[in-house]
């Protein structure tokens, strides 16, 4: 130990000690001149300076470092000595590493990369805790998640958020925010767009520490009613839609119909304080009424209501103050406030709880929405390269056939165990390398192959992953983990050669004429296939959930739809002439050559949209909040979806002028009127509502939120002129004769000439729209598929490679036995049979770990248990065939092995 | 040189650990000139093999070094004996004396 310390403190200071000992070289040669009278003869009994130099620096620590090169010069020899053996290893290394590494990028941007703002660690974002449902809170916009026992939510009054702002304990500034959730209207250059808002308060640039790229950024000033309109672009927004032109500051622009100005752009870095949302436009807190659909009871709702939560809120530490002992002091102030909105006992029950969440890496929406796909495509890329490992470690053990010689050698020759053991760890460490390096080129194209899966088609995807320095260091440190790995038990056992027997070039193996049961290597070959199993297990498992997702009975036609939503009251329409706006493009749509038939609604089916009311029933005795789900439609949106109608009539251009009638689907009629006939019964919608709707037909029931739903809700189909005041966003069903997308370009002229301020969203097929709500699902099948295919690819270059050096290994033996009469046929059985145990031990050991571990997979399933037995069994023939297939290449060659050729050999 | 012998291999250490410990503190000429003479110039200590072997020691812990001026008024590293390197002299020697009497009963004619 001490003397580590010397050689270190040697290390710091080696251009003085090496001064040093030539100092010390040349006093001795001096006074050597002087006893001999000549510098030259002290010179030659001195004898080569340079050279004892050198060995006296190597002494210290150089000694290593020397052998280390050695070895490495020595590594790149044998690997170019092995070619196949390189590649192989090099190549499946190479996938393994690239994709943890591409698993892992996705990580590092989800859960740990900080805001490009100042001092992002001093961030903290206010949360609430309720176990209930707390009745001070009398309305909400905003998200809200559960939590174990219990549910959180972002959201806080306006109110609340002027109390903690005047007096912020422990945080230097406290400033506020809210996400336009409708998304804004921006006409700007006779275009319009929709685009990504966030409602921001006076304080916020100046909390966050941001600054502008261009002009100015919304300050206290412009965050009250009654101040000039403005409003602040992002960077990328900036750039895309105004082509970085520093002129448009200053300009104005219409959101929603009203002018904003420009008054700057934020720094480039800047994204927005939710990595999963990045809005393009930010505009004042102040003008969400004015922006909204009813601005007054908007306006006296959002910041005079004290039960009304919509507002996110973030502040900043005060140096020296913890997240804890802020908390202690906002959490009780916070709950003074909630209890003096309190008007009731009921309310009292429970307040929500303050509490602070860290906020350096910004708001966690994507790590809710990615964290657990993510951590289960981790554990299979993990997986994968732990096959890797295994199959080079068998492939390594199968060299130290081929190397033993060469190991007896140098250990008789007087090699240390542990010296032969470091050279040859420096090998696979090379090969490692070698492979993560190549990895990295797998990551780049998995990075991106990846995000075009999770993106799925959306407009504007959020999530990038990029290899940073982080992500390199884990690459380089996963090399370095799996190059040990793989590298130490081979090193091991080839340094455990019998030196007699192994110079003699005796095959050891051979005595007994069979190899010894289950070696090193098959045990790694049976690894590898219980493994690949398993992948193959969650392949089938995940295809076979997108089959029966495919095959899910809709209820309506979805071939040749083409979908678009348009919202022409941020346009400025509304009511009766927006109802008149939209019946008129329908109008013009049924006129587009190749459109079958048209129909509108307020959002496509299946498409996670949810639309439901209380309803009531004269005479008919229903529990407290009973509802029934809705859906907004035209006359034209059944036929259009193929929906029949199974009693009565459906709805009919009549029903536009009076409107209180509907049409509703059998699950309805079964809940609400079972045995009876629900023709010409009423209904009323809401609490207060008189029950004047009167049901006119009877649809076949269709599914409705999503293809994954179990139960179907009661629907009832009523016409989009009911409820005028509400009317806003709709979508457009096209059903073509042919390819619907042709159709594209004759609607977005209809529309543009129709009101050239309405944009034309989200357009789709219904197909694409079905595909988009189980990407998850299908992006796993996908993966898992491919991680299963390589995996199984692995597995059996390894098996195959175990059983060629079995093979080689007992070539003799197979001599001997065709000597003595053995058929071809026979030969190959033998091999086969030993090919099949490998894999059938494997097979049962990946079974059980299915068993184990499929349950972690199980929420992501539909239509399926997670033991299916087909899955199963397909999973077992697969492996038990691919196993075949790669034993049986060295079981034919075994059959062609010449006796007399083999014989000879010894 | 043909009348001088090489070191034994394994000695130097010993020899140099000895020298030290009689002379007490002395730079690697005097070191290499003390065997000489001492030995009647049957010992030859190569230079070459002198200096690593004091970087050694010195690794090992066995001496320490000290920049001085020397009797010739240079400035000159002189070694010392540290404690672990008396151990070791004195483990050295006795191995030495053990090998040295099993050689002599090898070769003593019978």
């Amino acid at each position: 130990m001490r003397a580590l310390l010397r050689r270190f403190r040697h290390w710091m200071h080696r251009d003085e000690f090496e001064r040093e000992l030539e100092e010390e070289m040349r006093h001795h040669r001096a006074l050597s001149a002087e006893q001999r009278g000549s510098i030259g003869a002290a010179n030659l009994q001195f004898g080569n300076m340079t050279l004892l130099r050198e060995e006296s620096r190597s002494m210290w620590s150089w000694i290593v470092w020397e052998q280390f090169l050695q070895d490495v010069r020595y590594g790149f020899r044998t690997m170019a000595a092995n070619p196949l053996f390189t590649s192989i290893a090099t190549i499946s290394l190479a996938l393994g590493i690239g994709a943890n590494t591409a698993i892992f990028s996705f990580m590092d941007a989800i859960l740990l990369r900080t805001l490009p703002v100042r001092n992002p660690q001093e961030l903290v974002v206010f949360r609430w805790r309720a176990k209930t449902q707390p009745g001070v809170i009398h309305g909400m916009t905003g998200s809200r998640f559960g939590d174990e026992g219990g549910s959180v939510s972002p959201n806080f009054p306006y109110p609340a958020f002027q109390m903690l702002k005047a007096n912020p304990d422990g945080l230097s500034t406290v400033f506020a925010y809210a996400v336009a959730y409708r998304r804004l209207n921006i006409f700007a250059q006779r275009e319009a767009e929709f685009a990504q808002g966030l409602y921001v308060s006076g304080e916020f640039y100046k909390g966050l520490g941001v600054t502008p790229a261009v002009g100015r950024l919304i300050a206290d000033e412009d965050d009250k009613t009654g101040a000039p309109a403005v409003t602040v672009l992002s960077w990328t927004y900036w750039r895309r839609r105004f082509n970085a032109n520093p002129a448009v500051v200053g300009q104005s622009i219409l959101i929603n119909n009203l002018p904003f100005t420009i008054i700057g752009v934020s720094a480039p870095e800047f994204f927005g304080v939710d990595p999963g949302a990045q809005p393009e436009v930010y505009v004042p807190l102040h003008t969400v009424p004015s922006l909204s659909t009813f601005r007054q009871e908007t306006e006296k709702r959002d910041f005079f209501d004290g039960n009304y939560y919509w507002v996110e809120m973030m502040g900043r530490l005060q140096p020296g103050v913890s997240r804890e002992q802020a908390q202690t002091a906002l959490a009780g102030r916070f709950r003074q406030y909630a209890a003096s909105t309190a008007s009731t006992a009921k309310e009292r029950v429970e307040f929500p709880t303050l509490w602070l969440q860290e906020a350096a890496g910004g708001l966690d929406s994507l790590r809710r929405q990615y964290s657990k796909p993510l951590f289960v495509l981790m554990a299979m890329v993990g997986l994968i390269l732990a096959i890797a490992c295994a199959n080079i470690a068998s492939l390594l053990l199968a060299r130290t056939a081929a190397r033993r010689r060469e190991m007896a050698v140098r250990l008789s020759m007087g090699a240390g165990r542990m010296r032969v053991i470091r050279q040859l760890l420096t090998e696979s460490l090379l090969l490692s390398l070698m492979g993560g390096l190549a990895g990295l080129l797998v990551a780049i194209w998995g990075i991106r192959s990846l995000t075009w899966l999770l993106a799925n088609g959306q407009e504007r995807f959020t999530l990038h992953a990029t290899l940073n320095w982080q992500v390199l260091l884990f690459t380089l440190g996963l090399a370095v983990i799996t190059g040990t790995l793989f590298g130490l038990a081979p090193a091991f056992e080839s340094t455990r050669v019998d030196l007699t027997a192994a110079l003699k070039q005796v095959r050891a193996n051979e005595a007994g004429g069979r190899s010894r049961g289950f070696g090193l290597g098959q045990v790694l070959v049976t690894a590898q296939i219980a493994l690949s199993l398993l992948l193959v297990v969650g392949a089938g498992l995940f295809v076979r959930t997108v089959a029966n997702l495919h095959s899910v009975n809709l209820g309506f036609n979805q071939d040749n739809l083409l979908l678009f939503s348009l919202d022409a009251r941020q346009a400025g329409h509304q009511g009766a002439a927006l109802a008149q706006f939209y019946g008129d493009l329908l109008d013009r749509f049924r006129r587009i050559p190749g459109v079958t038939s048209v129909g509108l609604s307020q959002f496509p089916a299946v498409a996670f949209f949810w639309n439901s009311e209380d309803i009531h029933i004269p005479g008919v005795q229903l529990p407290e909040g009973e509802e029934t789900s809705l859906s907004i439609v035209d006359p034209g949106f059944l036929p259009t979806m193929q929906i029949p109608i199974l009693r009565g009539r459906g709805l009919e251009q009549r029903d536009l002028t009076s409107p209180r009638i509907a049409v509703v689907n059998e699950v309805f009629v079964k809940k609400f009127f079972p045995n009876q006939n629900p023709l010409g019964r009423r209904f009323g919608l809401g609490k207060e509502q008189p029950a004047d709707i009167e049901i006119v037909g009877v649809a076949r029931t269709s599914l409705y939120n999503s293809v994954k739903e179990k139960e179907t809700p009661p629907l009832a189909y009523v016409p989009y002129t009911q409820n005028l005041e509400g009317l806003n966003r709709v979508f457009f069903e096209l059903r073509a004769a042919g390819d619907p997308l042709v159709l594209v370009p004759a609607v977005r002229r209809i529309v543009h000439d129709a009101g050239p301020n309405v944009p034309v969203t989200e357009v789709k097929t219904q197909a694409a729209q079905i595909d988009e709500t189980i990407s998850q699902e299908r992006t796993f099948a996908e993966l898992c598929s491919g991680f299963a295919a390589l995996a199984l690819g692995i597995a059996c270059v390894g098996l195959y490679g175990t059983m060629a050096y079995t093979v080689a290994r007992r070539t003799s033996a197979i001599g001997i036995r065709m000597a003595l009469g053995a058929m071809r046929g026979q030969i190959v059985g033998m091999v086969m049979r030993e090919v099949l145990v490998v894999a059938a031990v494997g097979v049962v050991a990946g079974l059980g770990a299915a068993w184990g571990t499929t349950r972690f997979v199980e929420s992501y399933l539909f239509g399926m248990k997670q033991h299916d037995p087909a899955v199963l069994a397909g999973a077992v023939l697969v492996l038990i065939v691919a196993a075949g297939a790669a034993g049986f290449g060295p079981a034919w060659r075994a059959a062609r092995i010449d006796p007399l050729v083999a014989l000879r050999h010894e | 040189m043909g009348d001088r012998s090489e070191i034994p291999p394994g000695t130097l250490y010993m020899l140099v650990l000895k020298t030290l410990a009689r002379l007490g503190e002395m730079h690697g000429y005097g070191i290499a000139q003390y065997i000489q003479q001492i030995s009647d110039d049957v010992l030859q200590v190569e230079e070459g093999s002198l200096y690593p072997a004091l970087q050694r020691m010195l690794i090992k812990g066995w001496v320490v070094a000290e920049w001085k001026q020397s009797e010739s008024n240079r400035r000159a590293r002189f070694y010392r004996l540290t404690a672990d390197g008396r151990k070791q002299l004195a483990r050295e020697l006795k191995e030495f004396e053990r090998v040295m009497a099993a050689i002599v009963r090898v070769i003593r004619p019978a």
